[in-house]
């Protein structure tokens, strides 16, 4: 074995324990959404309470967290506190609003979910059928989509928001940050 | 079961496959592309199947949302798109060949290459070897006697 080889064997030996080492930082459960930093689709549907109907792009000019979530997922139990304390903690912020998406779902035991679980009081639409979770790119609950006042969504979040998800994650972005 | 004889159960249940297979005869054009669109979209949340074999519920929703497409006229290509836009190529079963994947789908090939041309010059030089060994090294004038002698015994 001559020189050359070794040093071709040694390359070949460093890239692929290079691709182990980028793939171990990799988080499996994570799927990359194509949506970030693209425009978001605006939805009107009815609200889980009251007439007034909920849409997006009435928003416009705040940042708004969308989050998906479900009576049937037990995740969105878990992460149901942190919502009421941050909406709570935002509701005098005048660039942020929250709204929920109850999809797949019906709307009574939505309601008893909010009525044993606390209801953070932001608006909620209605979407039994999916059609916005599929045309969000939502695979399932809980997810959070982050829109900047412009409409586009800088963010999505796949599982439970965790307390200090705002301060850590949101605030950055909104601050201008993080491009 | 008294009353019902297994041979008249195995009857009703080879009778059974019927109707779907002639539904499936008779199907329509529309539901024939929903099919077609369905079966190459991966099911988000199942287990390598495709949206339109599963029978979870965001699957059936999203097979509920291509057969609205398709009733609209929407082309094949936008209706793949309009899930690609969403959820990216992990939507596709069988992976795309555009962008990074061309590399990753050549990189067998590439491999497969590069390996027959490193066998081939290794066997070059094995061979280039041999034929260094093969030359003929002279005998000790002793050791020639020896073998003649040897050989002569055994002519005997």
């Amino acid at each position: 074995m001559n020189g050359l080889w070794k040093i071709v064997l040694l390359g070949a030996v460093m890239a692929i324990l290079l691709l182990f080492a980028l793939g171990l930082k990799n988080d499996p459960r994570e799927i990359p959404s194509p949506l970030v930093n693209r425009p978001a689709n605006d939805f009107t549907a009815p609200a889980l309470e009251g007439d007034q109907p909920v849409q997006l792009s009435a928003h416009r000019g705040k940042w708004v967290l969308v989050n998906f979530w479900g009576s049937w997922c037990v995740s969105c139990v878990a992460e149901h506190p942190y919502l009421i304390e941050l909406a709570k903690q935002t509701k005098n912020r005048s660039d942020f609003v929250m709204l929920g998406v109850d999809f797949r779902d019906n709307p009574d035991s939505a309601r008893t979910f909010l009525a044993r679980h606390g209801n953070p009081g932001y608006p909620h639409a209605q979407d039994p059928t999916q059609k916005i979770a599929i045309d969000w790119g939502v695979y399932g609950a809980p997810e959070s989509y982050l829109v900047d006042p412009k409409g586009t969504i800088r963010m999505k979040h796949t599982g439970p928001l965790f307390p200090g998800w705002f301060e850590q994650r949101a605030l950055p972005l909104m601050q201008g940050e993080v491009k | 079961m008294r009353h019902f004889p297994p041979l008249l159960l195995l009857a009703w249940l080879l009778a059974m496959p019927g109707p779907a297979l002639a539904e499936l005869r008779g199907e329509d054009p529309t539901e024939a592309m929903v099919r077609h669109i369905a079966k190459d979209l991966r099911c988000a949340v199942c287990q390598n199947q495709s949206v339109y074999e599963s029978n979870s519920d965001l699957a059936k929703d999203m097979l509920n949302v291509i057969r609205a497409k398709v009733a609209a006229g929407e082309q094949e290509t936008a209706i793949r798109d309009y899930f690609f836009q969403r959820y990216g190529d992990y939507i596709y079963l069988e992976p795309t060949t555009q962008g990074m994947n061309t590399l990753l789908w050549s990189a067998p090939f590439i491999g497969l290459g590069i390996g027959g041309l490193a066998l081939w010059l290794a066997m070059r030089q094995w061979r280039k070897r041999a034929n260094e060994n093969v030359k003929p090294v002279p005998t000790h004038a002793a050791m020639q006697e020896r073998i003649q002698k040897e050989l002569d015994q055994l002519r005997m």
